[in-house]
């Protein structure tokens, strides 16, 4: 069973559609057609609520209120009045995140499992595993599959940038400034050089990925 | 009510009761000195010889000497000062000629004419003829005046009665009566004489005479003001003279002009308002159609057992998502218009900006297969500004970017900041791009309405004319230059907020 999901939304068409799509993507929704005073009870074991802010009855601020008093579960906010100053509120409130209808489905499934991953992702990790490579940032010691490799400083600040944001794109402006040696000349050229040389002794698995315009990132290696 | 029949109402109604009031005062005024008259002269008379004739035949005695004051003259002449008692060696013309109380009235003259009777102390008359004394004589005396008055009418004549107490004791003549009858006078004997009620009706007059040509000019511009009114303000009114009606003309004049402005500004404003829709509904009505052109098509697919054409539902979800698109962006062009006071700075950070742009419009991509990615810096990049319009401005670039890409096709949005706090948002595309002179007619300001709105490859749409705008009211500076990948590069840069 995944995770539990309240979903607060008047919309029977919407709200139906959206029940569906979450439990589609793994997640176990609960559906409430209307605003609700919130309880502590009212949200066993809810990892995330998503809320539109016009509901009949309640106002979305206001359950977003009471919500906060007593917990800290993440809220994302659906809202179809594309206001800043609904937006701001709602932050402040405590929201976070928010969404402007229309959206598309994978869109919020997307904006879920973000909202849902983020707090492992807070915690500055002394090794990282990514596929089948695992970084010890704190011993400087890089493994694939179990063999250590030998890295050069610049290699390994190179990697270790890529996995500290592992499935992020780091760009390369980034990379040349705050990897490269600064004492010498650096450019975009040297550090494709180097990371070349880094595909090479990582090998077929290294997971190494250039990202079109940004610069690099790393992804679980697939050997491909 | 009519202003003439107003006013003259109102004179009249001021001038009468003064005349009035004059003519009553006058009267009153009169009388008083008939009794001041009739009493000193009784007195007189009494003592320069007449108590002695009183006294020795109280049964039959007149006042020998004739004309009373006052007597033989009309009403509003004041009756003229008491004579001097008369030598009685001047014989008086009336003597043996009967009383005067009861003589024959000379026809048409209809004089005033004054009668004596003697009282003792008890206020009884030996003479016959004298009258029975009014109570409010009798309390008069009783209440010991000296002189009591007492107006009446007597058979129709108004009467002046004065009863004196003599200046001894006893006797058939201790009181004397001093009795006048007035000539009949009409009714209201206080009334002021017909000559005097003109000058109301005269005053009216002139008021009436007077107000003509005020009249006049007044009704000529309120005919003028109606005719104006008629013209929508535009025709204007006479304003001649200095007086209180031009005073008002010039007002008319005044309120004309903050009319027309006003009604000038109100048309612009419904003028825009009507093109504003009618360009919404085009804008889009048009997807719209073509979306209902996709379903009509899959649903008669599907009816006739055939497969989905990928294609199709491509485009149909292509056209919707302009349809939000394109809404959001009219959303944020009525604010961008509608001025400073709609923007609502608060810290944007730019890293979600991003991430959200990149959501919207990543399932797009996706289906056309076109690579969507971004790269941003591991601290969120703060700036202070409007996230909504901050959102658009960025996701209207991407939108372009994936419109306009070809199949397989990239594009990329990096966002970095620099040392010098400032952040530089660039979305690369490897699409067609867009020619040097158009690029810049496209940052020119003022490139605006219905040529913005030009779905299609030439125009980049509403879409980067909001971006500009946006840039411009956060004061950033929006670039656009050939990408190193062929396609187009569009930079936003401005300064990092400290937070």
């Amino acid at each position: 069973m995944g995770e539990r999901i309240l979903l607060v939304e008047d919309d029977p068409q919407l709200g139906a559609q959206i029940v569906e799509h979450l439990r589609s993507a793994g997640f176990e929704p609960t559906w409430w057609q209307e605003g609700r005073h919130l309880t502590p009870e009212g949200l066993p074991g809810v990892s995330l609520v998503v809320l539109d802010l016009m509901l009949p009855g309640t106002y979305g601020m206001d359950m977003l209120k009471t919500l906060r008093t007593f917990s800290e579960v993440p809220v994302l906010i659906l809202s179809a009045r594309n206001d800043t100053l609904d937006k701001v509120r709602a932050l402040k409130l405590g929201a976070d995140d928010y969404m402007t209808k229309p959206f598309w489905p994978e869109e919020l499934i997307e904006r879920v499992r973000a909202r849902l991953r983020r707090p492992t992702l807070q915690k500055a990790e002394a090794v990282v595993e990514v596929g089948v490579l695992r970084i010890d940032l704190q011993a400087h010691e890089v493994a694939v599959q179990g063999q250590p490799v030998e890295l050069t400083r610049v290699e390994f600040a190179l990697l270790a940038a890529l996995a500290r944001r592992p499935r992020e794109a780091v760009t390369r402006q980034w990379l040349v400034e705050h990897v490269l040696d600064p004492e010498r000349e650096g450019t975009e050229r040297t550090l494709d050089v180097h990371v070349s040389r880094l595909r090479r002794k990582l090998g077929p698995m290294h997971g190494v990925e250039t990202v079109w315009g940004v610069g690099y990132r790393l992804v679980p290696g697939d050997g491909s | 009510m009519k202003l003439r029949l107003r006013l003259a109402l109102t004179v009249t109604v001021m001038t009468v009761p003064g005349v009035v009031g004059m003519g009553y005062f006058q009267h009153s005024l009169r009388q008083r000195g008939q009794e001041e008259v009739l009493e000193a002269s009784t007195l007189a008379q009494m003592q320069a010889g007449e108590r002695e004739r009183c006294e020795a035949s109280p049964e039959t005695w007149t006042v020998r000497r004739a004309p009373p004051p006052g007597e033989g003259r009309s009403l509003p002449d004041e009756p003229g000062p008491p004579r001097e008692p008369g030598p009685r060696e001047r014989e008086p013309r009336t003597d043996g000629k009967p009383p005067p109380g009861r003589g024959p009235e000379r026809p048409g003259r209809s004089p005033s004419r004054v009668q004596h009777f003697p009282y003792d102390a008890g206020l009884v008359s030996r003479n016959p003829r004298a009258p029975v004394l009014p109570e409010a004589l009798l309390r008069g005396v009783r209440a010991g005046q000296g002189v009591v008055i007492h107006h009446s009418t007597q058979a129709g004549r108004p009467t002046l009665d004065v009863l004196l107490r003599m200046p001894w004791d006893g006797g058939p003549c201790a009181y004397i009566l001093a009795r006048r009858e007035e000539p009949r006078s009409p009714p209201l004997g206080g009334m002021p004489p017909p000559e005097l009620l003109v000058v109301p009706f005269f005053a009216a007059l002139a008021v009436v005479v007077a107000l003509g040509p005020v009249i006049r000019r007044v009704r000529k511009l309120t005919g003028e003001v109606r005719a104006s009114a008629v013209s929508r303000y535009q025709q204007p009114v006479s304003v001649r003279g200095n007086d209180e009606v031009a005073e008002l003309a010039r007002a008319f004049q005044e309120a004309r002009a903050e009319i027309q402005h006003q009604l000038s500004q109100q048309e612009a404003r419904e003028q825009a308002l009507r093109d504003f829709l009618a360009n919404t509904m085009h804008d889009v009505m048009t997807p719209l159609t073509v979306l209902q052109g996709h379903l009509s098509a899959m649903q008669q697919r599907l009816g006739r057992g055939e497969p989905m054409e990928p294609a199709v539902m491509t485009s149909a979800m292509g056209e919707a998502h302009y349809i939000a698109s394109l809404v959001h962006n009219l959303a944020a062009a009525t604010r961008l218009e509608a001025g400073e006071p709609q923007f609502q700075r608060a810290p944007v950070d730019l890293n979600s900006v991003v991430a959200r742009v990149i959501g919207r419009h990543q399932p797009i991509a996706r289906q056309r297969r076109i690579s969507l990615v971004s790269g941003v810096p591991e601290a969120p990049v703060w700036v202070n500004g409007d996230v909504t319009l901050i959102e658009q401005a960025v996701s209207n670039v991407v939108f372009n970017g994936i419109h306009h890409g070809r199949e397989d096709g990239h594009v990329a949005v990096v966002l970095e900041s620099t040392r010098q706090g400032r952040f530089r948002l660039r979305v690369i595309d490897d699409g067609p791009g867009i020619p040097e002179e158009e690029r810049a007619r496209l940052l020119e300001r003022g490139f605006r309405g219905n040529a913005a709105r030009t779905r299609g490859i030439q125009g980049q749409g509403l879409g980067l004319h909001i971006t500009r705008h946006v840039a411009h009211v956060h004061g950033w500076t929006l670039t656009l230059q050939p990408s190193e990948y062929g396609g187009l590069e569009v930079g936003m840069e401005g300064e990092v907020s400290r937070r």
